[in-house]
């Protein structure tokens, strides 16, 4: 297959804009510019089915005809989401670190679209290289007339912002985001009211991830139909990024249509499992947070309708391979760490509830578990999800759930014997 | 009007109203901790989350904004288990100390928990220690451990005091709240966070460890501390109920806090007003009637000073812009009685603030330009006490603050001194004849505000000693001097003949003035920006 998003990532010097320009990158941006209206290009990636790459699946033509139809009582901002956090993902850090004004394209068209006069794009702190990367691509988009005033003489303005984070996982959620832009501590907000209604400053603001964005070029080059042409159409079609990580031979990121099959992701481009004499026992298919998929479920295409119908979700499609050799109740242990450790703390279920499975998992991963222990970890998810501000409290709650339902034989042989079966 | 169904009946609403404000309006409670009707919504705790028809899920009343046919649900069984769940996850990193907790008995955590909790623990788990006594500030102090991290004490500092000393540090389950190093809470109305603290995470320094709530008796009435005259409730307790260092054996003030006014506080109180009872025992009090420094029956004294009072040679009165309009009335005519020259003294410190201080610290300044004459308080005894003009001098002490109550002016050449008053200080020390009066808290009365708007003080104890309201004091002295006043058994008495007279309390009675008060003297309403 033609490999569309990473067509320039291994090429020497990819992220200079002399490489990227060379592959006819910023034709997009002219082609919109001149002769395409900000409506013609929503309309496009509505048509597109493009839905986005973040972890919701949101189809991105709609979310940005939220935006207020009146354009210039307060200025419109787009917000790149780079803050790519969610354990097992690094799909946007290579398109940073390696193709970023394919990004940047992709934040200038959205921007014009949206009738943003800005774009902020909030990049993970931890992402050292993919800042500097982006600081030095911005500056060259701007010495070439592609962002700044006026451009390419289109009369159209808008400035390219890099936001560096600082280290903190909430702020990937779009409303901590925005007030951690703002300068404020990390807290997500309520919603009602939306982004697009008060979101940066109170202004109307779209929020789309890395991934989301560099298709937009694509789409608005090659037409809807070219991008429904890839993938599984109508609703899960187009190119797709796979962080493929754990036991397999070959671990990384992979491109493929949408819907790729998950043994092909693993036996083909992985390489097949790590080790010969440890079968394949479980997979997490979309990034930490997502119910994980016993051995037995794992005949499924990845793609955001095909993993929901076996009650899992695409994510961010961060794909973590476990074997034979993993035991679930200590990676599990691990899973809840990270969460706990990056709750907030603003709402109450998720702020105690974190903490107190980690500390339940904690105990049974050393042998010190309870009987009760485990209904009590499936009782504690309940009482979080869709209790919470945000999501976290759900991404928190649905590994613990997933893992010890799935995998409860495991979890009960650490009870009854204080040990691990494998 | 939205017109929505909360548990099957059909409830009128205001328009933008929430769905927890229009249950809390139709007299219902759904529990919550985060939400203040005096600050802005942060949706954290997590308690009022209700059922909404078509809501996908439970959703919080505290943000959710009523719609017209909305169908609400505050008491279905998934509402119940997620109180629950919350009451559960609150109460698992809770120290549990209600039993040395200053809180204990008006804790939301308590009473929601007894209410909507499973009664046990299903956690084993260690419960993380934090810091228990974190001195935060001049008058607060912070229990780490008790904190449930609603905020509201964030939001006061943010948005009314605008001084933001107030932030929550870590994350998580860890997430404290505190003050930057060098940055105290010290703002003029710090002890309103301890109001609002729905635990007892935050308590104020003057009341902890004094007393348990429940042997407190709250009285209504208005601080006259300041020309606000906030609405408060007034703490009260006695030896027997209250744990005390100090041998006290009379009922005495514990506290003040703020009650609910919009026409004058809203929901708050400054600090200096809400620690002004302490000044009531800042100095000995007057608890008998004395004559030249020996104390004598009420009896001798009131004789001894209507002789005074009847001699020949100009009377001149003194009076504190902190008496009750009952007070300074029957003063009036006592005044008017023997033709003395009336004095009202100022008490002016500081500046106006923008939120309810006043410079003006007379408690009824107002009333007292009212009833009195604005030349009552534009005018000074000083000159005339020095140039020996004044024959017989009544100083009348301050019903709160001893040290505003004034000595004799130095080389007063003033042949005699009649003190009525709650504290021997003062003028107390050398007057001719010293007659205790009932202090602040003590006795009923009317005080006016800077803004015109009419409240009742309310004995909140019996006075100490022989002490008694200032108008009786000034009947029996009338009655003794053989002078026709009325004889008034009641404050409201005082209050009706007052009425008849001064124009600003035309047509008012004790009875209409209400809990909230009644703006007097024709000055139109409105609620303080």
């Amino acid at each position: 297959m033609e490999r569309i998003l990473t067509r320039n990532v291994d090429k020497h010097d990819s992220e200079t804009i002399a490489v990227y320009e060379g592959g006819g990158g910023y034709q997009a941006l002219r082609k919109a510019l001149s002769g395409m209206s900000p409506e013609a290009v929503t309309d496009e990636v509505k048509k597109s089915g493009l839905r986005g790459r973040g972890g919701a699946g949101f189809p991105t033509g709609l979310k940005w005809t939220f935006m207020p139809k009146e354009v210039g009582k307060k200025p419109h901002y787009l917000l790149c989401n780079a803050d790519e956090s969610e354990p097992g993902t690094f799909k946007d850090r290579l398109l940073m670190e390696r193709d970023p004004h394919l990004l940047l394209e992709g934040c200038l068209i959205s921007s014009y679209a949206i009738h943003a006069s800005v774009c902020f794009i909030y990049v993970r702190g931890e992402y050292v290289r993919s800042i500097r990367v982006l600081e030095r691509a911005i500056a060259e988009a701007y010495a070439k007339g592609y962002a700044g005033k006026n451009i390419l003489g289109s009369g159209w303005s808008c400035e390219l912002v890099l936001h560096p984070g600082a280290g903190a996982y909430i702020c990937g959620e779009e409303t901590a985001m925005m007030t951690s832009l703002e300068g404020n501590r990390g807290y997500p907000r309520l919603k009602p009211p939306f982004p697009a209604q008060a979101g940066l400053w109170g202004c109307p603001t779209t929020i789309n991830n890395v991934e989301t964005l560099a298709n937009v070029p694509f789409i608005v080059e090659r037409g809807a139909d070219w991008f429904l042409s890839i993938g599984k159409a109508p609703k899960n079609s187009g190119p797709k990024l796979y962080s493929l990580s754990g036991h397999v031979k070959r671990p990384g990121n992979y491109e493929a249509p949408m819907g790729l099959p998950l043994h092909e992701l693993i036996y083909d481009l992985g390489g097949g499992m790590l080790r010969d004499d440890r079968p394949l026992k479980a997979v997490i298919p979309g990034g930490s947070s997502v119910p994980v998929l016993r051995a037995d479920e794992c005949e499924v295409d990845l793609d955001f309708d095909s993993l929901a119908a076996k009650g899992t979700m695409l994510g961010s499609a961060g794909v973590m391979v476990m074997d034979s050799g993993t035991c679930m109740v200590n990676a599990l242990r691990r899973i809840s760490h990270f969460y706990a450790h990056e709750s907030c703390g603003q709402c109450t279920p998720c702020r105690e509830g974190c903490g107190w499975m980690e500390r339940i998992l904690d105990r049974l991963d050393t042998g010190e578990g309870r009987q009760a222990d485990l209904d009590l970890l499936h009782d504690i998810g309940g009482q979080i999800i869709g209790n919470t501000i945000c999501a976290l409290g759900d991404a928190a709650a649905m590994p613990v759930q997933s893992f010890v339902k799935k995998f409860r034989d495991e979890f009960q042989y650490h009870v009854d014997h204080k040990a691990c079966m494998v | 009007m939205p017109k929505l169904t909360i548990d099957g009946q059909e409830v009128e609403a205001q328009p933008g109203a929430t769905v927890l404000q229009t249950v809390l309006s139709q007299g219902r409670v759904v529990p919550h901790y985060c939400y203040h009707p005096g600050l802005s919504i942060a949706g954290n705790c997590r308690m009022c989350l209700v059922e909404v028809e078509k809501a996908p899920k439970l959703v919080i009343g505290c943000a959710t904004v009523v719609t017209e046919g909305m169908v609400v649900r505050t008491e279905s069984e998934p509402v119940k288990k997620a109180r629950a769940a919350m009451m559960e996850f609150f109460l698992l990193n809770h120290p549990l100390d209600c039993p040395i907790c200053d809180q204990a008995g008006e804790c939301k955590l308590q009473d929601y928990a007894v209410e909507h909790g499973r009664g046990y623990s299903r956690s084993v788990e260690p419960r993380p220690a934090f810091n228990k006594a974190v001195d935060i500030g001049p008058h607060v102090m912070l229990d780490q451990e008790r904190c449930i991290q609603c905020s509201r004490c964030i939001r006061f500092c943010d948005e009314v005091t605008r001084t933001g000393e107030l932030a929550f540090f870590q994350r998580g389950d860890r997430t404290v709240i505190g003050v930057a190093p060098g940055r105290p809470l010290a703002n003029s109305y710090s002890g309103n966070v301890v109001d609002i603290c729905p635990v007892g995470a935050l308590t104020l320094k003057e009341f902890r460890f004094q007393t348990r709530v429940w042997y407190l008796k709250n009285t209504p009435s208005a601080c006259i501390a300041c020309a606000r005259n906030c609405s408060v409730f007034v703490g009260t307790g006695t030896q027997r109920q209250i744990m005390t260092t100090s041998g006290q054996q009379d009922e005495r003030v514990k506290r003040l806090v703020p009650r609910y006014n919009p026409e004058v506080n809203g929901h708050w109180m400054c600090d200096e007003g809400r620690l002004s009872w302490r000044s009531l025992y800042a100095a000995p009090r007057l608890m008998q009637a004395k004559s030249e420094g020996a104390t004598v029956a009420w009896e001798d004294a009131i004789a001894k000073a209507a002789g005074l009072l009847r001699g020949k040679g100009k009377v001149a009165l003194s009076l504190s812009p902190r008496l009750t309009c009952e007070d300074l009335y029957a003063w009036r005519l006592l005044a008017e009685a023997v033709s003395a020259q009336v004095s009202v003294r100022r008490i002016v410190r500081g500046e106006d603030d923008s939120l309810l201080l006043r410079a003006d610290k007379g408690g009824n300044s107002r009333g007292a330009a009212w009833i009195l004459g604005q030349a009552a308080l534009d005018r000074s005894l000083t000159d005339a006490v020095r140039a020996g003009a004044v024959e017989a001098l009544v100083v009348v002490g301050d019903p709160l603050d001893p040290a505003d109550t004034p000595a004799l002016p130095a080389g007063a050449a003033v042949g005699r001194v009649i003190f009525v008053g709650p504290h021997e200080v003062g003028a107390a020390e050398a007057a001719h004849v010293a007659l205790p009066a009932a202090a602040w808290a003590e006795e009923d009365g009317t005080v006016v505000n800077f803004q015109g708007h009419l409240q009742r003080v309310q004995r909140a104890h019996l006075p100490h000693g022989e002490g008694r309201p200032g108008w009786r004091v000034v009947r029996d002295l009338a009655e003794a001097a053989g002078l026709t006043l009325p004889g008034w058994a009641a404050a409201s008495e005082v209050f009706a003949s007052a009425s008849a007279v001064v124009p600003e309390l035309s047509g008012l009675a004790h009875a209409d003035v209400g809990i909230l008060g009644v703006r007097a003297g024709g000055v139109s309403t409105g609620v303080p920006g």
